[in-house]
């Protein structure tokens, strides 16, 4: 009787596993993600295979597309980059979003009123550091409400989004409004603008300066450290002496800062003018590259320009194929599925029913 | 590892790139037949299911491509639908361009400074910004602007609507003072604020006690919300509504009401037929193949490019018989008649006050980038000229008998 009430499937944690067969589970998930995509392709009435063909083409065949796919890949590191600390921590951060926003809006506001007076390098420091701190601040108030109240800082960080964004669109439409009506905030002097180097903006280079910085930040520093214990267990880290609150407070400033420099290259290197939509689901997507990248710095940057390969080759795949550009995110949505599900099964085994009796002999 | 895998997975897919299409030409082709073939690419903010906005500049592309069909000019389309008016028009500019492209028309107000992010880099390719303005003071030659006297059609429009009051008020549907226009508006723009005030003439034409109020839903194209300032519109007591968004929902508003309506860009007495009256769209057709021809034939492409109702660039779209006042259809010839020889202005300045007096003065244009117009006298003779110092509207006055019920926008 007892038999008959165990579920079919049960799961289990796994010890450790051969790192061989790890890998060939993620790219055999990979390669079933592909073979997936096939599906919404042909319903499109088009050869799957020559369309993957022309999302490779079109992000990497030519030296403007390797831009534009770099371009794409620049935010979502520097995001990615931004929210691992907090993850690591388990202080679930899905605020990138309003704190890019955020950064963006402190950078156009010296872009759009500083731009004759003050000479030009200075004044990109100037809106380095404001969008730093904006970001910074941004970040800062749900962590602060969350160390002293316990709040529930995954709907608070979302919330906050929602109000950056409000934000943006009240300036669109108002005080830093353009032609009267036309909802757009005017193009940045080229006093404002980040310089590119080899054809795009220079903030590639910021960001991989970040990589490294934020990869010694986790793993050899103090702060770093204690970021690790309280994601742990927070209580241990209490027991130990360490002050959490202000540790959730401190790493979440850091984090919303780098996020509102993500905002400030967006602004000054790839969009010259700021609206609503800054961010772009960066905020988000980045959340799927950190936890792909394992909170790996290094791994990021493969991550972030796989699904930059992806978005770019997703606008040739509509011009050259005329593939509608949902399919392609449909694709990419099924490839971070299989993706992500794949880590559960390196962590998790199934038990079916069946084999009950053989595991428990064993 | 992982480095190795995703490297795998790029060899796998690069083997397949020999089966991906190539990109464009870049040159005009002369075939053996004596035809032409040219690509052109045409950015689009919305998709042709929106049946307004988007759907006629598809229509004009059509329209085009026969055209010049018969001349023998191939003309081979990319079209790229739903770019917002944000940085991924720069994207897509980029796009057409390297796909071989070698004019690219941008279909939307807000796409223009961002195409503008990208022109210096292909200065052989032409790019044309429709509804905007920039071209004639950027400095560049390979940019190009254009737009037609939608106002026309408006008025006319609006005279279909002030028949329909009239008739209402003289079977004793309505009192006089019932008379009211429901407007929806995207935004408080010139380009809108002269369609309203040309449709509120128009009406006021024929039926004097009429009266106007306006919604601004702050978006170009926003299905809900356009439906949900109609029938806002309708519980203030609107009696015929009137629109200058790219959906067709205010009109299927008015249908569920049981009130009239005017449409803009698509006929919508398909969807509205105890509703809709009559609709005004520009033909774009005959200004793509203008420039197509001009660009093949290697004349330049005009820079700021207005025609209206004499060139056929400005039409009408079937008048709803049915249900439009008695008279209306020969009412409509005569005014199209007085607006093609000139005998009618429609912003004629004995028509309308502001703040109760007469408009005797407004700027048409914008020379020093600060978004006020600063110079060339649009009022004279009589009248506002609208269009013709540039081909994007500028009328942005507010005249009496029409009340604005939000300007946020």
């Amino acid at each position: 009787m007892r038999e008959e009430r165990t579920p079919f499937i049960r799961l289990a944690k796994r010890g450790s596993m051969d790192p061989r067969k790890i890998w060939l589970i993620r790219v055999s998930s990979i390669v079933i993600a592909l073979i997936l995509g096939f599906i919404p392709i042909l319903l499109t009435g088009n050869n799957p295979i020559a369309a993957y063909g022309v999302i490779i083409d079109g992000s990497l065949s030519r030296p403007v597309y390797i831009r534009q796919t770099v371009k794409i890949a620049v935010p979502l590191l520097g995001c990615a980059l931004a929210i691992a600390p907090c993850f690591k921590m388990r202080f679930w951060n899905i605020g990138g979003e309003g704190q890019i926003t955020m950064g963006a809006v402190a950078a156009t506001f010296f872009a759009l009123n500083f731009a004759g007076t003050v000479p030009h390098v200075l004044l990109l420091i100037i809106m380095f550091l404001a969008a730093a701190i904006a970001g910074g601040i941004w970040a800062f108030i749900p962590a602060f409400f969350k160390a002293k109240w316990n709040t529930n800082e995954t709907l608070f960080t979302l919330m906050m989004n929602y109000i950056a964004i409000g934000i943006v669109a009240w300036l669109q439409g108002g005080p830093w409004e353009g032609r009267k009506g036309s909802q757009l905030i005017p193009m940045f002097d080229d006093a404002a603008r980040l310089p590119n180097v080899l054809g795009v903006h220079c903030g590639w280079i910021l960001v991989l300066v970040l990589v490294v910085l934020m990869y010694f930040y986790m793993n050899k520093t103090k702060q770093g450290y204690e970021i690790a214990v309280i994601g742990d267990s927070a209580n241990t880290a209490r027991y130990a002496g360490m002050n959490v609150g202000w540790i959730i407070m401190r790493t979440m400033f850091i984090s919303g800062a780098i996020c509102g420099i993500v905002g400030f290259m967006t602004v000054s290197g790839a969009n010259y003018t700021l609206y609503s939509g800054v961010a772009n689901g960066v905020g988000f997507t980045s959340i799927t590259v950190a936890w792909l990248s394992q909170l790996n710095s290094f791994a990021m940057i493969f991550i972030s320009m796989m699904l930059a390969v992806l978005e770019k080759g997703a606008n040739t795949l509509q011009t050259r194929m005329s593939v509608p550009a949902s399919i392609s995110d449909i694709i990419t949505g099924i490839l971070l599925f299989a993706m992500l599900s794949c880590e559960f099964f390196i962590n998790y085994r199934m038990i079916l029913r069946g084999k009950t009796k053989k595991e428990v002999e064993k | 590892m992982r480095k190795l895998g995703l490297m795998l997975l790029a060899l796998v897919l690069s083997c397949t790139m020999l089966f991906a299409g190539g990109a464009g030409e870049t040159a005009t082709t002369a075939s053996a037949d004596g035809t032409t073939t040219v690509k052109v690419g045409l950015i689009c903010i919305g998709d042709e299911n929106d049946q307004g906005y988007t759907y006629n500049f598809i229509r004009g592309r059509d329209e085009a491509t026969q055209i010049l069909a018969e001349e023998g000019i191939n003309v081979e389309w990319m079209t790229i639908f739903n770019i917002g008016e944000d940085a991924s028009c720069i994207d897509a500019n980029i796009e057409a361009a390297e796909e071989g492209c070698q004019i690219i028309i941008n279909n939307s107000y807000g796409f223009e400074p961002f195409m503008l992010e990208v022109v210096d880099d292909y200065p052989e390719i032409e790019f044309i910004s429709c509804t905007n303005c920039a071209s004639w003071n950027d400095g560049r030659d390979n940019t190009h602007n254009a737009f037609a006297n939608i106002y026309e059609g408006r008025y006319i429009a609006g005279v279909v609507a002030g028949m329909k009051l009239q008739q209402m008020i003289d079977e004793g549907q309505i009192t006089p003072e019932e008379a009211v226009i429901g407007y929806v508006g995207a935004y408080s723009f010139a380009e809108v604020i002269s369609g309203f005030t040309s449709y509120f003439l128009g009406a006021r034409s024929v039926c004097p006690s009429v009266t106007m109020k306006v919604m601004f839903v702050g978006s170009w194209s926003d299905a809900t919300a356009e439906s949900d300032a109609a029938l806002a519109l309708i519980d203030e007591g609107c009696v015929m509504i009137s629109q200058h968004s790219d959906n067709t929902t205010p009109a299927t508003a008015a249908q569920s009401r049981g009130v009239f309506h005017t449409g803009y860009n698509n006929d919508m007495t398909g969807i509205a037929p105890n509703a809709s009256l009559i609709g005004t769209r520009i033909d774009w057709g005959i200004y793509f193949s203008q420039a197509i021809r001009a660009y093949v034939n290697g004349e330049e492409i005009p820079q700021d490019w207005c025609a209206g109702m004499g060139e056929g660039a400005v039409v009408m779209t079937p008048l709803n018989e049915a249900i439009a006042a008695p008279g209306t259809a020969e009412k409509v010839a005569e005014v199209e008649a007085a607006l093609a020889d000139g005998s009618l202005e429609v912003f004629d300045t004995s028509t309308f006050t502001v703040a109760g007096e007469t408009l005797t003065h407004a700027y048409a244009l914008d020379t020093d980038g600060d978004f006020t117009a600063d110079s060339e006298e649009a009022v004279y003779d009589g009248a506002f000229h609208e269009s013709e110092f540039q081909s994007a509207p500028y009328f942005t006055v507010q005249i009496d008998g029409i009340e604005w019920l939000n300007s946020a926008y």
